[in-house]
């Protein structure tokens, strides 16, 4: 009895501790950001870093008193929701938010600008205490992907920094059966944003060494050659790094999207600057669900009936992109998890899918070899990404010295700008608007 | 006034308006309807920028009358088939037009380079210095497109050689099934200075100013003129109930992207072609050559902001300026009874004749039912007096 009850515990014990290492269910979690009804938003100044050692002059927005970040605070809110975003103003000239997309903009405080209300500088002593602040309010009426940016002088603001991501989940949203809209034609398990933007270095150090007023002087505001571009804030590889980084206190967010196959990616790709960017996603092609925050449907309560199949993302500036990606290994024509001695496995296909029912394995593909015969380590150059195997969730051995940043076997597809000079940092490739997805082998965890 | 007295009025009325539509309808029948002509030349303007810059220009205006940039918009009868441009050419090089998406028999002009290639100078027959020529497109289509020099076009079009064809379906019915009741028409260009001055000066093609392809534009117009300078012309004054196709054309070299952040919009057509279902956004990418239509409402009594959302918003590299103005919609009057765009004292007139009745329908109308309820009453006579005195009714 005592014996059975000692194992009862350890065996309850170990479950908990299991239970307790379990990574976070909540698909949700995934796009980092800032949730609930009421934002409190400070625009001030900073800089960020770019991999190539730089360091650029930023305004951006903070969270209440934290510290200025690039891009913006992602907003993350529910449809139907009265949204109310509250802004001070800590930089030296006028700033503003607009939300493109959101109907019925109430903007109070402030003063009025050319585009919607704006908050004069707190520093300067000739403000009247209630124009350093705008609070605008406006409702959640539609779910999607949406942005926010500085309407006064945009074409200067945007550029330094001032834009941000929103997302509004469809009424009801359960974070356990997401859906980016209200159709299951739009159902996802994993979701990752995309907010690209770009940056030309000459306009922030012209601002950073002589001041906003000796653009005048210079034609870059028309003439305008970015020399960064960012996926959520950061430049290659730093996208790669993990959220939240030290190293990197006013870039907060990554994107290095995961996935296990068989499973639907939803991308948020948001157009945040001036220039277009085709954002080329290897490993399949991506079904477009939405555009600007609508669903692609021929009438109401159709669904994405208009959708299509893309391999390219057009990013437009000002715009957002919702689109579907999965992933199977269908048809790639050898079996994923390996053949041979030691590559072991089943394909079970009870559900008649086409697929294995847990790994989600091609099954008319098991038993097929790789096509090729591998080298010999010797007569091979090793990538940071490769495991060492080319089967899934497999590793092999590697060379002395040879290390990997593959640490469970996953295949790395490269997600990134085609147009292909915005994959460097200030002319320095590899960089710039370039990530990795990973497909993990089924069981790894993916936070 | 008795009920015969009315029903003979009315009968009056509609013969009058059978008899005025007796000519069209038997037209109708006529296999190629008409043809309507337009008389333009081609010339040099100089424009002058918010900046106090003076740019030389080449573009088209009626004969006998002013050039304009954009040039004139030639609108097209929806029962006229057949669109003939007649061209004078008072530009110092030869000039031509084309209408890209419309068809026509083109006869491409050539000439020999340095190497003595035949290379291809004008997309059609030429209009020299000095001459006149004409142009015929016999199968016009609805739709908004652009008319344009096919000669030289690296610079003539830049120059300032553009302007805007539009056609509609049927009277505000711009294609099979979309209705609108009022139009806003943008066209969206750029300037750059230099290349204006090395083509005024002539070392255009040399090496201070070799081609187009050092391009930089410092001046970016819609309508053809920068922030604060573009407008909604003021007789057309948008209602908040106004359905309003916004007709959007880039006769620029830039990409553009026309947005309204606080409205969506359905975009129905591009390249004068409907799509088979409308696109509901805020924005619409506008590359160069491109003519997009879109349907919006502007619900609220207000300005509207729409601006490039490549932020092309300096006028050489001075903010504010470049491609952004505003849309102002008002309420709609209740009580233009004469609809004369005032409610004044003859709206008041034509109401006093009919109040009192209670005999308001469908079949029976009155102007003066202002609640629709049935009846012209002191409730009607209360909405007049609210919305007395309005003038710019839209």
């Amino acid at each position: 009895m005592n014996r059975f009850l000692l194992k009862c515990f350890s065996l309850t014990l170990f479950f908990l501790i299991w239970v307790l290492l379990l990574p976070p269910r909540d698909a949700s979690a995934v796009i980092d950001g800032i949730s609930g009804n009421t934002f409190n938003l400070v625009a001030k100044e900073g800089h960020i870093s770019t991999p190539d050692g730089g360091s650029v002059l930023l305004w951006g927005y903070a969270i209440g008193n934290g510290r200025v970040q690039y891009p913006g605070p992602t907003m993350i809110i529910n449809e139907g929701d009265t949204i109310t975003v509250t802004l001070r103003n800590e930089l030296m000239q006028p700033v503003s938010i607009l939300f493109p997309g959101q109907e019925d903009v109430q903007a109070d405080g402030g003063i009025e600008g050319l585009i919607t209300r704006e908050a004069l500088p707190t520093d300067d002593p000739g403000t009247p205490q209630d124009e350093s602040t705008v609070t605008y309010t406006f409702t959640a009426t539609h779910p999607g992907t949406y942005m926010y940016h500085s309407a006064t002088f945009p074409e200067l603001q945007v550029e330094m920094g001032l834009v941000g991501a929103i997302i509004v989940r469809p009424a009801g949203f359960n974070p356990n059966a997401p859906r980016a809209y209200n159709h299951p034609g739009t159902s996802y398990d994993r979701e990752y944003l995309f907010l690209l933007t770009e940056m030309d270095p000459r306009i922030h150090e012209t601002v950073e060494k002589f001041g906003v007023d000796a653009l005048q002087g210079t034609d870059y505001l028309s003439n305008y050659f970015p020399n960064y571009w960012f996926i959520n804030g950061r430049c290659a590889p730093d996208t790669m790094a993990q959220a939240f980084a030290p190293w990197l206190p006013t870039q907060p967010y990554n994107c290095l999207p995961r996935m296990h196959p068989g499973e639907k990616l939803l991308m948020r790709v948001i157009g945040g600057g001036r220039d277009l960017h085709p954002y080329h996603h290897h490993g399949n092609n991506s079904y477009i669900i939405a555009r600007n925050g609508r669903m692609l449907e021929s009438s109401p309560g159709m669904g994405p009936n208009l959708g299509m199949s893309v391999f390219t993302i057009k990013t437009i500036p000002g715009e957002t992109v919702d689109a579907i990606f999965e992933w199977t290994g269908k048809d790639l024509g050898w079996d994923i998890y390996g053949t041979g001695p030691g590559f072991e496995h089943d394909c079970v296909d009870g559900n008649n899918d086409g697929f294995d029912d847990n790994t989600h394995e091609y099954c008319a593909d098991h038993g097929k070899p790789l096509p090729v015969i591998l080298p010999e380590n010797q007569v091979l150059s090793f990538g940071d990404f490769y495991s060492g195997s080319p089967y899934l969730g497999k590793k092999g051995v590697l060379p002395p010295g040879a290390g990997t940043l593959n640490v469970y076997g996953g295949f790395f597809y490269m997600w990134h700008s085609h147009n292909e000079r915005e994959m460097t940092n200030y002319d320095i490739f590899p960089g710039g608007m370039m990530t990795m997805l990973i497909i993990e082998a089924p069981g790894v965890p993916i936070p | 006034m008795t009920k015969g007295e009315n029903m003979k009025r009315r009968f009056s009325f509609r013969f009058i308006l059978y008899l005025a539509l007796l000519p069209g309808f038997l037209f109708s029948f006529c296999p190629n309807a008409s043809a309507i002509v337009y008389n333009l030349q081609a010339g040099i303007k100089t424009i002058t920028m918010p900046d106090g810059a003076s740019i030389t220009m080449w573009g088209f205006g009626p004969v006998g009358g002013e050039i304009t940039i954009p040039g004139p918009v030639l609108r097209v009868p929806s029962n006229d088939s057949t669109l003939t441009i007649n061209l004078t050419n008072n530009l110092p090089e030869a000039v031509s037009i084309i209408i890209p998406g419309q068809v026509a028999t083109l006869s491409p002009v050539r000439f020999t380079d340095s190497k003595g290639r035949q290379r291809v100078r004008s997309f059609t027959h030429e209009t020299p210095p000095g001459g006149t020529a004409s142009y015929t497109w016999n199968n016009i289509k609805e739709g908004t497109y652009i008319y344009q020099s096919g000669t030289h076009m690296a610079v003539q079009v830049q120059m300032g050689l553009y302007g805007s064809v539009v056609k509609d379906y049927a009277q505000n019915e711009a294609y099979p099934g979309i209705n609108y009741d009022k139009e806003v028409l943008l066209v969206f260009s750029e300037i750059d200075p230099e290349l204006h001055a090395a083509v005024a000066n002539g070392t255009f093609g040399t090496p201070l100013y070799p081609s187009t392809i050092d391009y930089l534009p410092k001046y970016f117009l819609i309508n053809g003129v920068p922030y604060p300078d573009a407008t909604i012309p003021a007789d057309n004054i948008l209602g908040t109930n106004d359905t309003i196709l916004l007709r959007l054309i880039n006769a620029g070299l830039k990409t553009h992207v026309p947005t309204i952040p606080e409205r969506y919009f359905e975009v129905i057509s591009e390249d004068g072609n409907p799509y088979p279902y409308g696109r509901t956004k805020y924005t619409v990418m506008l590359p160069a050559g491109k003519t997009k239509d879109a349907v919006v409402t502007l619900p609220s009594a207000k300005r509207y902001p729409l601006f490039d959302r490549r932020f092309y918003l300096t006028t050489n590299e001075v903010s504010p300026g470049g491609m952004l103005m505003y849309i102002d919609t008002v309420e709609p009057c209740i009580g233009d009874l004469n609809n004369d765009k005032d409610v004044d004292a003859f709206d008041l007139v034509i109401f006093i004749s009919e109040y009192g009745r209670t005999d308001c329908s469908q079949a029976n109308p009155c102007v003066a039912d202002l609640n629709s309820d049935g009846r012209v009453d002191f409730v009607d006579l209360l909405i007049l007096a609210a919305n007395f005195g309005r003038t710019n009714c839209p």
